[in-house]
């Protein structure tokens, strides 16, 4: 569905991304996890149009995304959730929900697509009329996948959603996201810090360090694998610990 | 007593006229970060394109003005193209800022000895059947132009305020200005949306041209005059606050009228210039905003 192959990216004169090749398949979830400026987020840039690969392509349903503008990848079905969630504060719950569906075909459909999301997260509808701004961090979080929902995409891609929430708020959304994945086949692709809760949640797996991918494989082995646990999960490893 | 709310009368008009001028101005400024010092001369040129309709046509003054609203749409649209955009290359929003300050000076002085080549440095009015007539009103007396020209800047405002918070368009530029890239994640055209936010505001200053025109009298370097009122009025009414605008271009106007009675016209500027630094030392935020 997605192909990355060989992308270098820079932030002006500065590389940030050496090579990086990944495949996404159609209904997957797949994540890549790495320590903080590892260059995870430059990858979802990329993808979503807001920065442009030196060299390397991005092909998505044989379509080329190199040259396309932000709001044109967004109309081919690819819907980014960004860090730090960047909501519109002064507009309502339900303004940042339309605002989410900006393309004609969704536009049409826009109230449909708001009842579902309501259905995810109830709490949503209690906030309809309330500036988005005060909403708590996990309802924030919602209402920023929700945003990302309304263009109805077929891929979605999320940038820490973990970030500053409580353990059982994590837990709560993951959830969710792994039923839209199951029940509607929507492909997602997942950044994260959190290591743990990503490979568990994935199906496979991309490991990256200093701007290259190190490690990549099925999430279950890459969880089990000794390198990941003792770099990223504090584990060391098992024998020492049986001592 | 008489002649406080005949102060007024004048002042509140005036003041319209700032506020139509600062609604342009924020508007570029809020969605785009452009800082538009050419405002004032678009205002002028959007005087004479009604004086051009009114004496090569006889088109009346205030029936021009859908006319005017649309070649100035376009000189915004122009104006957007050739010297805005490229400035959305630019890595920061304050170099935005003081880039769109430094083209949009050049600016003032191409479109005003433009203007002085087209129209002559003569000052021109507009006089129709109705100019000089006047209602009789608490003691005062209320020119018929200038009662049009409030109508027409309280409809043009609302309009906007509609435009703004009940379209798609308005939740767009809404969008934009507070977080353009993460409008762009949501499909929104964002350059698609500064094109046409910026005909706009430029059309905004056409509107209020019409009413210079129509109630005082405009001359080609003029603008810089209005405009650096009407930059009061936009940090009086609050950054983003588009409602407080026009009510804060009256208080702007009221305060001007009134100060002429107390300390000489001479001082009216001086006396907008004080406000602008006591509203900067002491509400940055602006008069109507509540958060800081």
């Amino acid at each position: 569905m997605l192909e990355i192959s060989h992308i270098d990216i820079y932030y002006g004169e500065l590389q940030a991304l050496w090579d990086i090749s990944l495949t996404i398949g159609e209904g997957e979830i797949v994540t890549l996890v790495g320590s903080n400026g590892a260059g995870k987020s430059t990858i979802m840039k990329a993808i979503s149009g807001l920065l442009k690969p030196k060299s390397g392509s991005i092909n998505y349903d044989g379509i080329c995304l190199d040259r396309l503008p932000a709001h044109r990848i967004v109309e081919l079905g690819i819907s980014m959730v960004p860090e730090g969630r960047r909501l519109f504060t002064q507009m309502s719950v339900l303004e940042n929900l339309e605002v989410g569906a900006s393309r004609k075909t969704t536009k049409e459909v826009k109230h449909n697509t708001i009842g579902w999301i309501y259905q995810l997260f109830p709490i949503l509808m209690e906030r309809a009329g309330q500036r988005a701004g005060t909403l708590s961090g996990g309802e924030q979080q919602m209402l920023t996948i929700g945003r990302a929902l309304m263009s109805q995409p077929k891929l979605l891609l999320l940038d820490e959603i973990s970030l500053g929430l409580s353990p059982l708020m994590v837990q709560e959304i993951s959830r969710v996201i792994r039923d839209i994945n199951k029940s509607m086949g929507l492909t997602i692709f997942l950044v994260e810090q959190d290591v743990y809760m990503a490979l568990s949640m994935a199906e496979r797996g991309y490991v990256m360090e200093n701007g290259r991918i190190q490690y990549q494989g099925d999430a279950k082995a890459l969880l089990a694998s000794e390198q990941i646990k003792k770099a990223y999960l504090g584990i060391g490893p098992t024998e020492k610990r049986a001592k | 007593m008489g002649i406080v709310i005949q102060a007024a009368a004048y002042g509140i008009v005036v003041g319209a006229v700032y506020g139509l001028i600062a609604l342009g101005l924020s508007l570029l400024t809020g969605v785009m970060k452009f800082l538009n010092i050419a405002h004032g001369s678009l205002v002028i040129l959007g005087g004479y394109i009604s004086f051009w309709l009114f004496k090569l046509w006889g088109i009346d003054t205030y029936l021009s003005i859908p006319l005017v609203i649309i070649a100035m749409f376009l000189v915004g649209l122009v104006l957007y193209k050739l010297a805005l955009s490229p400035l959305l290359k630019l890595p920061n929003i304050g170099m935005r800022i003081d880039t769109s300050m430094l083209i949009t000076f050049g600016l003032v002085y191409i479109l005003d000895n433009a203007m002085t080549i087209l129209w002559t440095p003569n000052a021109r009015s507009v006089v129709t059947s109705y100019t000089g007539e006047s209602l009789g009103f608490l003691g005062a007396k209320f020119s018929v132009t200038g009662l049009l020209g409030l109508g027409v800047a309280i409809l043009t405002a609302v309009a906007l305020y509609f435009l703004l918070s009940r379209t798609y368009f308005g939740k767009h530029v809404r969008a934009i200005s507070q977080d353009a890239e993460a409008a762009s994640l949501c499909g929104i055209n964002v350059h698609r949306t500064y094109l046409i936010s910026c005909g706009i505001a430029i059309a905004l200053a056409g509107v209020a041209g019409v009413i210079i025109i129509s109630c005082y009298s405009i001359t080609p370097n003029s603008g810089l005059s209005w405009l650096l009122i009407s930059f009061v009025v936009m940090v009086l009414a609050g950054e983003g606050n588009i409602k407080a605008i026009l009510p804060a271009g009256f208080i702007m106007g009221l305060l001007e009228s009134v100060s002429a009675l107390a300390v000489g016209a001479p001082y009216r500027e001086v006396v907008a210039l004080i406000m602008f630094i006591l509203v900067l030392m002491f509400r940055p935020q602006g008069l109507f905003t509540k958060r800081g």
